[in-house]
């Protein structure tokens, strides 16, 4: 029995770092520490594996599959290489290679995640810290359009809530939590205050609140919240010794979208003024940062880039997978580490079925179901080794605690075969 | 009541999380995102409980899902937890940001007597087999 201690979890972006996760005979038997979420991934990882790569629906060889794929790509005249954000950073970086040798198009998952956001801070600039700050420092904890129990489950209890920090050393009782958001929540029973805003209503509640916290008294209710609630807010707000904003998709996938981003970080850098204050991105899958930082590294640009023209170009609502996909445009796509069959509008996931579409995949998905080619490689964090990055920033090694089950390669080594065959067939072309 | 009009969030839930990790041709992850939420005025006034089938219609698509009840949701506001069925309701039009639209979408939803679609019935239909 092997006991791997610290660590990191390949789920959400929280990477919670503190995991045991026992092993016998290349076999999870137990992880400690694990939220509910976590421990699924652990202790269910080789159920519902694929086994074998498949072409065109039959069982394959890898270099067949990896053939089918080099093909469909290198002679695709508008590829989409689309996800990356489950998968360590070296995978990253093979896919953004993959675009810009086909002369394709690049686009991870914060496209519909918090591609708004990136679309903002580019605009405005941030305010940020990292989440062992949060912990030690933050007296008041606002979650915006956020809701931790359901989607970064332990957040609450190693940076945001109830940790004793050093300058918070009473912990729960030492921060005043605050949660917006059009519905009620399990965040807004542990908020010390909820407030309960208008579908649609962030964007305005949000610049009252920026003019309260400047010195204008609000004297009308804004966007279903009473006046006197958004003053008091604004005044609570100045007093804290450290505010932090953590924001979720309630603000970047509703109306306003990037706008209501630009008006969160409005409030943030006036509140500047009369205290500390940082706002952060929830951020879901657990590696989407740093599909967006190896992105960037390699091309400048954090998502939906294009390399048609053979340098990059950078176009969100142009280059994005959902717009691409929607208008027809891809005529071959590779996805590694997502399920855009499940989680794109239906109306747009249909083309995938209508051209060659490559998937990396562990488990049978929608997209798998619907794909020409289909790979299964190991899972990162759990099977293979890498590099991720927290929703603050952070970069974290993920462990390799059992080997990759039914002897399958890593989306990085499957990656690297399909990207020397499309050089080949390039050249010979 | 035959029809009603709510505001539509999609959103995750811890269930659906542990669904997709077990994997997403499993029940769990089926009973985790096949349904939605409703509060219980907006279900009395449909006439449905719990485990009863509605079809959501938006001016994108529609489904049928289970109901389930819930005593936080106020009237007039349903919750849909990620996945395929809900995105057989929701649009890919990007306003030119990249991000449709997943939250605030006016659906209508009425009771239903058909079965909710299995995940490989909404695969065939995005193949166009169905």
């Amino acid at each position: 029995m092997a006991v791997f201690t610290d660590v990191v979890c390949p789920f959400c972006g929280c990477l919670c770092d503190d995991l045991e996760i026992t092993v016998k005979g290349n076999e999870i038997k137990g992880a400690k520490n694990a939220c509910a979420i976590s421990r699924s991934k652990f202790m269910s990882h080789r159920e519902n594996r694929i086994m074998t790569p498949t072409v065109k629906g039959k069982e394959a060889s890898l270099e067949e599959a990896v053939e089918a794929a080099a093909k469909a790509l290198a002679s695709a005249k508008r590829p989409l290489v689309y996800g990356l954000s489950s998968t360590e950073c070296g995978a990253i970086a093979r896919c953004v290679e993959l675009a810009e040798i086909t002369g394709g198009v690049v686009d991870n998952t914060s496209s519909v995640c918090h591609g708004p956001t990136i679309l903002a801070l580019q605009q405005v600039g941030e305010s940020k810290a990292s989440l062992g700050e949060v912990k030690n420092r933050a007296d008041l904890v606002a979650f915006w359009g956020s809701n931790p129990p359901a989607a970064h489950i332990r957040h609450f209890a190693r940076y945001s809530v109830t940790p004793k920090g050093l300058y918070v050393p009473e912990g729960r009782k030492g921060r005043y939590v605050v949660n917006v958001d059009v519905r009620e929540t399990p965040t807004s029973r542990v908020a010390d205050q909820f407030i309960k805003v208008d579908h649609g209503g962030d964007f305005e509640l949000l610049l009252a609140l920026r003019a309260a916290v400047r010195g204008t008294e609000i004297t009308e209710d804004v966007s279903g919240v009473p006046a006197e609630e958004i003053n008091a807010l604004a005044k609570r707000m100045k007093e804290a010794k450290m505010g932090i904003v953590f924001f979720g998709l309630g603000l970047t996938q509703s109306d306003g979208r990037h706008m209501n981003i630009d008006a969160a970080v409005g409030l943030v850098a006036e509140l500047n003024h009369h205290t500390k204050f940082v706002l952060t991105p929830m951020r879901g899958h657990y590696n989407v940062a740093g599909a967006n930082t190896v992105t960037t590294w390699q091309s400048g640009y954090p998502y939906a880039v294009d390399f048609a023209r053979g340098y990059p170009r950078y176009n969100p609502g142009e280059y994005s997978a959902v717009d691409m996909l929607a208008k027809g445009e891809p005529d071959a796509a590779i996805i590694v580490a997502s399920d855009p069959a499940a989680t794109f509008p239906a109306d747009a996931a249909k083309h995938l079925a209508r051209i060659p579409t490559i998937t990396l995949e562990q488990k049978v998905t929608p997209t798998t179901m619907l794909s020409e080619v289909v790979i299964p490689v190991a899972t990162a964090g759990i099977e293979v080794e890498g590099t991720a990055y927290r929703m603050d920033g952070f970069s974290l090694r993920l462990s390799k605690v059992v080997e990759p089950h039914g002897g399958v390669k890593s989306d990085r080594e499957v990656l690297d075969m399909i990207v020397e065959r499309v050089k080949a067939l390039k050249e010979d072309a | 009541m035959e029809k009603i009009t709510v505001t539509l969030i999609s959103g995750r839930t811890s269930r659906q999380g542990v669904g997709l990790e077990v994997g997403k041709t499993s029940e769990e992850y089926f009973e985790s995102v096949s349904y939605i939420e409703l509060s219980a005025g907006d279900a009395e006034s449909l006439g449905v409980g719990d485990g009863d089938h509605v079809k959501v219609e938006t001016a994108h698509g529609s489904v049928v899902v289970s109901v389930k009840l819930s005593d936080k949701l106020e009237p007039g506001t349903s919750f849909f937890p990620y996945g395929i069925w809900a995105n057989q309701v929701f649009g890919s039009e990007t306003g030119g940001t990249g991000m449709p639209q997943f939250k605030g979408v006016e659906a209508e939803v009425t009771p239903s007597g058909a079965g909710v679609p299995s995940l490989a019935d909404l695969v065939a239909t995005l193949k166009g087999g169905s």
